[in-house]
């Protein structure tokens, strides 16, 4: 080989293996995220009622482990590990945790496992994290075996304890948190410039407008393909259907949930990623009377009134026309992400002639010819309180209030602040709401609203069926067969009709088009954005800054 | 003017005293609890109920929690926030309250000097075709609701023409490092629509009432004696003329000077507006009382020291108000 072939050879290869100057300096990109409200405090423990909190703080502090694409919750083989890298069962009622070595938290400390008991410690203090607390009492104790290993001791056997250990409070960092008192940590220097060991870092917050973070380039899982994200607060939905307009953000949480949403679906700029969430809308009946628990309600302490109420609306028609073409009414109350978990009951369908037989059955006609059905001289009607910051359940109050003067049923609609709202559903100081609530993301969740044991808690309904508490209890205990047994469950409290159940949320969430490797989270939407990366040529100004 | 000056302060401390009394007791006669929000989706247990009212004092009786109130506002300290975790509401109040006196100042300014310069202007011209279009126009814009106007201006020059940002008081992805000059650029730039729609009504109130002071000024005697003094028509309206007719604008001055903090709260919640706009309203629609308070207190304090200016202005333009 003559010198100069040498030479070409060597400089075709050189030129060949490197990656042209462009793909060099090619930033990594900036995700700008809109949410509805600022995040208060995005530090574990500190969350509060505060998903946006929660969703930044699940960028910052990572879990042990993360739940696998198929959300196979119950199972623990199925978990991905994130801080732990290994875990084993020791017995029933213990697990071990052993820590990956890499896992630092931002200034270098190695993450140990004081800093998961003092996490699990915090999540279990009351007075700190009251809800957190309630979910997590069927810990006995959490206990540092070394640097390296953490066992979880179960006070009874039961199916999600991988997830309770798991899930509900991450690891803290033990050697900054030492010395600030739990009480003042909300108001301490560490909530302004949080410490973490997730895949970005806490940059910079602008009060009322934004917070920055920016990849965690040593972050021992791999280094982020977005540089930066930036959680932008914008609480009018206009605003946002604005932004997306203007393409002045990435992403957003719910196209659904915007003004003229046919519309933005159709931007060319954005796919709009389904995701089956948490939320789940009802219409309650309070079973006591409107301001006096010790009676019946004299209208829905009778089941056959509730089922017609039930049966007169097109919920299929109006759980699309509220909140989006993905979402559907449920059966029974499960959310479209807990429903995968459980043989869950469908939906009864739309039958008016089957609710007007239900009711003349039950005594109700119209005896007096006013157009409003009635039975002993009393009226069928009632009031139906709404919250007034709510234009979807509005508009879905607005649709049932007619569909039931159709039929003779005469409710007015009572549109309350939601202080207000909450405050008289805790009193059962009305006679039909329209609630909403975002469940847990495992069916284990149904004992605290829809059990006996969950009254005076989360069971403001005070819901309560002997039987469904059985079942339920045999459900938390089973391996297999739990979904069947949730199943039973749901069924008897569908035939119990305790609420109208209305929307099982299915979100459409937004991404601009320019990222690719794009996956997202049901139960925590942006916690997998260090996956995504920014596509070759697709930058934008405000990606090179 | 000493004795006048004490006593109009004093009637203002007092003003101020029963204002807020007033709302602090009103608020807490309002349905709705402080703590609703908290138990949203899973009601708390009634023992950490019990531990965050007795941390924010809400299970003492009313006169106690309002004596806690006073006691420490005179020590400068207005409370914690529920809503936020416990973070003072001073310091709250102090991280929003810039923005919201920059919109508010800024449209305070472009209302006074062009409502000025056009309610003259208009004077000037009084009766005639270009009067009344300028008086049709003001009109229209003086029933204008400002939030409205808000969307409508975000439509056509955001998503539509994309000249000016659909809300915030600076680019998001502005790095920190970014010049003087290019963040004051960026600032201007941010400000145009929300200030625009802040004035706009306002400004068309001050364009009527200036216009209408005006045309009184211009017929007065001191003014026919200035024209037949063979002053130039430049010196006589502004000269003479606009310092009498300058009363009634002073008064509505002393009316927006508090436009400067509450005014902005819709137009603040239109164009995602760092200010005090959206925190007040989470506080309101959440009860978290001690910003409701702080905020009350701040709007309390805008009305009584715009009056006083007000006053003070008239005063000084007027030397008749200060004969014993």
């Amino acid at each position: 080989m003559t010198p100069t072939r040498l030479c070409t050879i060597v400089a075709l290869l050189v030129l060949g293996g490197a990656p042209p100057l462009a793909a060099q300096q090619a930033p990594r990109g900036t995700l700008v995220i809109a949410i509805p409200r600022e995040p208060v405090a995005p530090i574990p423990s500190l969350w509060r009622n505060d998903q946006a909190s929660r969703e930044v703080s699940d960028l910052l502090f990572l879990h042990l482990a993360d739940p696998d694409p198929a959300y196979r919750l119950g199972d623990e083989r199925a978990w991905v590990p994130r801080l732990a890298r290994r875990w084993t069962r020791r017995d029933s009622l213990t697990l071990a945790f052993e820590l990956d070595p890499r896992a630092r938290w931002e200034d270098g400390t190695p993450v140990t496992s004081r800093d998961v008991v003092l996490g699990l410690e915090r999540g279990r203090n009351p007075a700190l994290a009251a809800q957190t607390a309630t979910l997590l009492t069927r810990i006995d104790r959490v206990t540092a075996e070394g640097d390296r290993v953490v066992v979880v001791r179960f006070a009874q056997a039961y199916g999600e304890q991988f997830y309770d250990a798991v899930f509900h409070a991450p690891p803290l960092p033990a050697h900054l948190l030492s010395g600030i008192a739990p009480e003042s940590l909300a108001t301490s220097g560490f909530v302004a410039q949080p410490v973490g060991n997730g895949p970005y870092r806490y940059s910079r917050r602008v009060a009322g407008q934004q917070l920055e973070l920016v990849a965690n380039d040593g972050f021992f899982l791999g280094k982020p393909g977005i540089g930066r994200v930036l959680f932008l607060t914008v609480g009018s939905p206009e605003a946002r259907a604005a932004m997306l307009l203007a393409g002045e953000v990435d992403a957003l949480e719910n196209i659904f949930a915007l003004p003229n949403w046919a519309r933005l679906e159709k931007l060319p700029e954005y796919h709009v990623y389904p995701l089956p969430g948490l939320g789940l809308n009802y219409s309650s009946f309070n079973s006591r009377a409107n301001g006096d628990t010790t009676l019946p309600h004299p209208l829905f302490a009778d089941v056959a009134v509730r089922r017609a109420l039930a049966l007169a609306l097109d919920r299929e028609r109006m759980s699309r026309a509220a909140y989006g073409p993905l979402t559907r009414p449920p059966g029974a109350p499960v959310s479209a992400l807990v429903a995968r978990a459980v043989d869950a009951p469908p939906a009864p369908p739309h039958d008016t002639a089957a609710a007007r037989r239900l009711l003349t059955a039950s005594g109700w006609t119209d005896h007096d010819g006013d157009g409003i059905l009635d039975k002993d001289g009393r009226a069928l009607q009632f009031r139906l309180m709404v919250p007034s910051v709510s234009a979807s359940r509005i508009r879905m109050a607005t649709e049932m209030q007619e569909a039931w003067r159709r039929m003779g049923v005469a409710a007015e609609l009572d549109l309350v602040e939601p202080a207000v709202f909450t405050e008289r559903r805790n009193a059962l100081r009305f006679d039909m709401d329209m609630y909403g609530v975002n469940q847990d993301p495992t069916p284990s969740g149904l004992t605290q609203s829809w059990s006996c044991a969950g009254i005076g808690g989360s069971n403001v309904l005070r819901y309560c069926n002997p039987r469904v508490d059985s079942l339920l209890a045999r459900a938390q205990v089973q391996g297999r067969g739990a979904p069947r047994t949730y199943g039973q469950a749901l069924r008897l409290i569908a035939a119990d009709a305790p609420v109208i159940f209305l929307a099982a949320l299915v979100a459409g969430t937004p991404v601009h088009r320019r990222f690719t490797g794009v996956r997202i989270r049901p139960e925590s939407t942006w916690a997998d954005v260090w996956r995504w990366s920014l596509r070759p040529g697709a930058a934008l100004e405000r990606d090179r800054r | 003017m000493n004795t006048w000056l004490i006593r109009r302060t004093l009637g203002a401390a007092v003003t101020l005293l029963v204002a807020v009394t007033l709302v602090f007791f009103l608020m807490r006669l309002t349905p709705g609890d402080p703590l609703s929000r908290l138990g949203e989706e899973r009601p708390l247990p009634p023992e950490a109920v019990a531990a965050l009212k007795a941390r924010y004092g809400l299970d003492q009786p009313l006169p106690r929690q309002y004596a806690a109130f006073v006691g420490g506002l005179l020590r400068g300290d207005l409370g914690a926030s529920i809503e936020h975790n416990g973070r003072p509401v001073t310091a709250l109040l102090a991280e929003r309250l810039p923005p919201t006196l920059l919109l508010g100042g800024t449209a305070l300014l472009l209302n006074f000097s062009f409502g000025i310069w056009l309610g003259v202007w208009q004077a000037a011209r009084h009766g005639s075709r270009a009067d009344r279009a300028a008086t049709l126009v003001t009109l229209v814009a003086y029933a204008m609701p400002s939030f409205w106007l808000g969307i409508v201006l975000i439509w056509a020059f955001a998503t539509e023409l994309r000249w000016f940002p659909v809300g915030f008081m600076r680019t998001p992805w502005l790095s920190a490092d970014a010049g003087w000059w290019a963040r004051l650029t960026d600032l201007g730039w941010h400000l145009v629509l929300p200030a625009l729609t802040l004035s706009v009504s306002t400004m068309a109130a001050t364009v009527r009432f200036q216009r209408a002071a005006m045309i009184e000024a211009l017929g007065s005697d001191a003014v026919r004696t200035a024209r037949s003094k063979g002053l130039p028509e430049r010196r006589v309206r502004w000269g003479h003329a606009w310092r009498n007719a300058l009363g009634p604008v002073l008064a509505l001055f002393g009316l927006w000077l508090p436009l400067l903090v509450a005014g902005s709260v819709f137009v603040e919640q239109v164009f995602s507006w760092p200010g005090l706009g959206s925190l007040v309203a989470e506080a309101i629609g959440s009860r978290d009382y001690p910003v409701v308070m702080g905020a009350t207190l701040l709007v309390a304090t805008a009305v009584v020291a715009g009056n006083l200016l007000a006053d003070l202005l008239h005063r000084w333009l007027d030397p008749r108000l200060r004969a014993p």
